[in-house]
């Protein structure tokens, strides 16, 4: 059962065609990674679910409904949540009211602030922060900051998560800890769509594969199919990151 | 209309402000407040017409920009935006009492020999002291284009305006171009000032409303673009004559023309109309 | 060692003690006193009114606009349409509510400055425009009729209900789920926007909370001092002082704007006998000394100090 379907999207932005008609399905369950070069539209593409920008063409569905006129607050209530490439925590609030914020607004029925603070406590301790709680958010290390992100998303209680770069900058230990980190998450019953950059980790967790470039869907399947794609191959020609 | 000439001198340096470092200076109008209180001292006191007292008054608001560079905006430059806003505005608050305090809220008027004179261009009437100041500030202002555009300096500024981080990598010495830049751009609203004794009251009360019609100014050409400010002017400059000719007791109202045009702006092409 | 939470518990109820006594002994010893206090706690409403619009992120440079309208609705109700003062006086925050609301929607999408700008734009215009019409009395300004028969204890006290309400409504807002819309919306709105927070509805809305006691304080103002005019109630010196008290006492707290506007607004009363037309000299240099050395204001110099006492 597809949760996410983009059926032709398109985004351009003055002359700058960054989406071109990209179709893809996501199904409820899967953990689906989005890669391409540099500037291939995987983070508009990412806006454009999350609802932060409107698509000039095509639409998107979300569990069978057309989400494509809906603003982000009511794509989280339908239960889409998001991180961010830029990390950017809420300041002036410590790590757990950070938390919180996405229980008592993520939902189509509000929380009691008792109840919501008792939620944030579990997600962060599913997440692993829970010795950070207390503490503002300004001084915190990246690998933290990350897992601050996927808390607060997950917060929202979302059935589809989108991730948004999570493993860049990590130590490969880190990395093999959020590749289990994300699998948890599915396992919970939340399908993830991911954009990455570090091949290996996503070679560990993807059940499916798309790559963009310039805006373009250009080959899905398994990792190790699109690995042999030789349009893949040729979009990565130069990249740094070999596709082992 | 003529008065275009005298907004986009006023708005111009605000443009340079914005676009090389980076900061929104409300206290902009003080310096052409302080500009026009000098021009008026030295035309009551030693005769000096305020259009050959321009090198001295420019480069006295200079100096003083670069004393208020020092002692408070340097210190924001890393701060949140909204602290720069407040700072700034605490500034012009700062300058706009001090000069209540030291000449009183009373509007001078500085009558030059020439003010009631008129001169004929083609059909038209206009007031001499308008046409020197309509002269006068586009000869600056296209000063400062050039200058932009063909001294190290005014190129220096340009690529800080570009890419901090890149102009510092190739040797620019970032500081010292934000520290010119400001003083150029308190300097220009200076002698904007001096323009105004030239043609109209002082007050200490005039700051504040040039300094929300340079925003109107900048808005319009789209923030940080330098080279817009004259068209821009042009529509400000028009669309108040517009008002002010067809529009009842249209003096009055469009002095609010201003306000209009920054919201239409913001809201429908935020980026400018002339980018 | 007097316990601190005893402290904290009785130490409010003591100061609204004296607060609600004190006009009683100022009428009779020393009425300029009274002035004074009804003056500062109008001043507070409007900077409370300010703090909650700045915890959205909205730092309004327009709250003149609000409180001059409020004035000058309110006066003209009275004066025009014979409508009771206290009734007028609401009706002034009605009017100053949907003038928020419109201004609200249309200021919308503007961030950080632009949205400063663009308030500072519509109340120095609206200004120039009440200015003009001589349907409001034009420069010459408006004479207005008093609250209660211009008695001043009963003034006070009403101002203090006010001035009670707005603090319960900060306090509340600040110890709710708004202060997790306030904050989240002030730190990102996008972020905030993904998780969930309606945005557009807090923001709107606290513009709409905080315009309505800027207004009831503004025609509050014209009711006791009974003469209104553009220059005053619309000027710069309203906004500038509704933005500095909170900055200066402790943003984003319900007591900061209160310490604040009465230090300032004391210090004031000082400082025009010495300075005359120029004392908001003082604004602007508190206001620059606030940014750059004091980013917390009062409160956070008073935390400082209290956090090194404690032992760690």
């Amino acid at each position: 059962m597809s949760l996410l379907e983009l059926q032709g999207v398109s985004k351009a932005f003055g002359g700058l065609v960054a989406v071109a008609e990209v179709t893809l399905s996501v199904d409820a369950g899967q953990i689906f990674a989005m890669i391409g070069p540099n500037g291939a539209g995987k983070s508009t593409t990412f806006n454009l679910i999350s609802g932060l920008i409107a698509p000039d063409g095509g639409r998107v569905f979300f569990d069978g409904v057309d989400v494509t006129p809906a603003p982000p607050a009511a794509r989280a209530h339908l239960g889409i949540g998001r991180t961010f490439q830029v990390m950017q925590p809420f300041h002036d609030m410590t790590v757990l009211e950070n938390v919180m914020v996405g229980e008592l607004f993520g939902h189509a029925v509000p929380k009691s602030l008792a109840e919501a603070r008792r939620d944030a406590e579990a997600i962060c301790e599913f997440v692993g922060i829970s010795h950070l709680m207390p503490r503002d958010v300004t001084g915190l290390g990246v690998a933290d900051l990350k897992r601050l992100e996927i808390a607060r998303a997950l917060a929202t209680h979302p059935r589809l998560l989108l991730l948004d770069e999570v493993m860049a900058g990590l130590r490969p230990t880190e990395a093999q800890q959020a590749v289990a980190n994300i699998k948890r998450v599915r396992d919970g019953g939340v399908t993830v769509l991911l954009i990455d950059h570090v091949m290996s980790s996503v070679r560990d967790v993807a059940d499916r594969v798309a790559v963009l470039n310039f805006g373009r869907k250009i080959a899905e399947g398994t990792f190790a199919e699109v690995a042999r794609d030789p349009d893949v191959i040729e979009a990565y020609l130069g990249e740094e990151e070999s596709v082992h | 209309m003529l008065r275009s000439g005298l907004y986009s001198l006023a708005a111009v340096g605000l443009a340079l402000s914005v676009g090389v470092i980076g900061i929104v200076n409300f206290a902009h109008g003080e310096f052409l407040m302080l500009g026009a209180y000098l021009g008026y001292w030295l035309y009551v006191s030693y005769g000096i017409d305020p259009v050959a007292a321009i090198p001295l008054g420019a480069a006295a608001v200079f100096a003083l920009g670069a004393v208020v560079y020092r002692s408070a905006i340097q210190r924001v430059l890393r701060a949140p935006e909204l602290n720069q806003m407040l700072l700034t505005f605490g500034v012009s608050i700062f300058l706009q009492n001090l000069a209540i305090i030291l000449w009183s809220g009373d509007p001078r008027v500085a009558s030059v020999s020439y003010k009631a004179q008129a001169v004929s261009v083609g059909p038209f009437t206009v007031g001499l002291p308008q046409l020197v100041v309509f002269a006068i500030a586009m000869t600056l202002t296209l000063g400062l284009y050039t200058v932009l555009g063909r001294t190290r300096i005014g190129k220096a500024m340009r690529a800080v305006a570009q890419n901090r981080l890149g102009a510092g990598l190739i040797g620019i010495e970032v500081e010292r171009v934000y520290l010119l830049a400001f003083g150029i751009s308190t300097a220009l609203a200076g002698m904007a000032g001096l323009m105004i004794t030239l043609q109209l009251s002082v007050s200490p009360f005039i700051g504040l409303l040039y300094t929300l019609k340079a925003f109107a100014i900048i808005v319009i050409a789209g923030l940080g673009n330098i080279n817009g400010v004259i068209y821009a002017s042009l529509v400000l400059g028009l669309s108040e004559a517009v008002v002010e000719f067809y529009v009842p007791q249209g003096g009055g109202w469009s002095e609010g023309v201003f306000f209009l045009l920054i919201l239409l702006v913001l809201v429908v092409r935020p980026r400018g109309l002339f980018r | 060692m007097i316990p601190r939470r005893a402290v904290s518990a009785v130490l409010p109820a003591v100061l609204l003690a004296a607060a609600v006594a004190f006009p009683f002994w100022a009428d009779r010893a020393q009425p300029y006193y009274l002035q004074i206090a009804i003056n500062i706690a109008i001043f507070a409403v409007l900077a409370l009114s300010w703090d909650l619009l700045a915890r959205t992120g909205q730092l309004s440079l327009a709250h003149a606009a609000f409180y001059g309208l409020g004035a000058y609705a309110s006066a003209m109700l009275t004066l025009r349409a014979r409508v009771p003062v206290p009734v007028a006086i609401l009706a002034g925050g009605v009017f100053a509510v949907a003038l928020a609301a419109g201004l609200g929607v249309l200021t919308l999408r503007l961030r950080g400055i632009y949205f400063a700008i663009a308030t500072l734009a519509f109340s120095e215009t609206l200004r120039v425009i009440t200015n003009q019409l001589r349907f409001t009395g034009a420069a010459t300004g408006l004479v207005v009729p008093p609250l209660l028969g211009g008695a001043r204890v009963a003034q006070y006290l009403v101002i203090l209900a006010v001035l009670l309400l707005m603090v319960l409504v900060s306090w509340l807002v600040n110890r709710s789920r708004w202060h997790f819309a306030f904050t989240a919306i002030r730190a990102n709105e996008e972020v905030a926007a993904s998780m969930g927070v309606d945005v557009v509805r807090y923001k709107v809305l606290a513009f709409m909370i905080s315009a309505f006691f800027a207004g009831v304080a503004g025609a509050y103002y014209g009711h006791v001092f009974l003469f209104i005019s553009p220059i005053e109630v619309y000027s710069l010196a309203v906004s500038v002082g509704a933005l500095v008290a909170p900055i200066f006492g402790g943003l984003y707290t319900t007591l900061g704007p209160v310490i604040g506007a009465i230090v300032l607004r004391a210090g004031e009363e000082v400082l025009r006998s010495t300075i005359g037309g120029g004392y908001l000299i003082i604004y602007g240099l508190i206001l620059a000394a606030v940014i750059l050395y004091m980013p917390r204001g009062l409160l956070g110099i008073w935390a400082a100090i209290v956090g090194r006492r404690r032992p760690s």
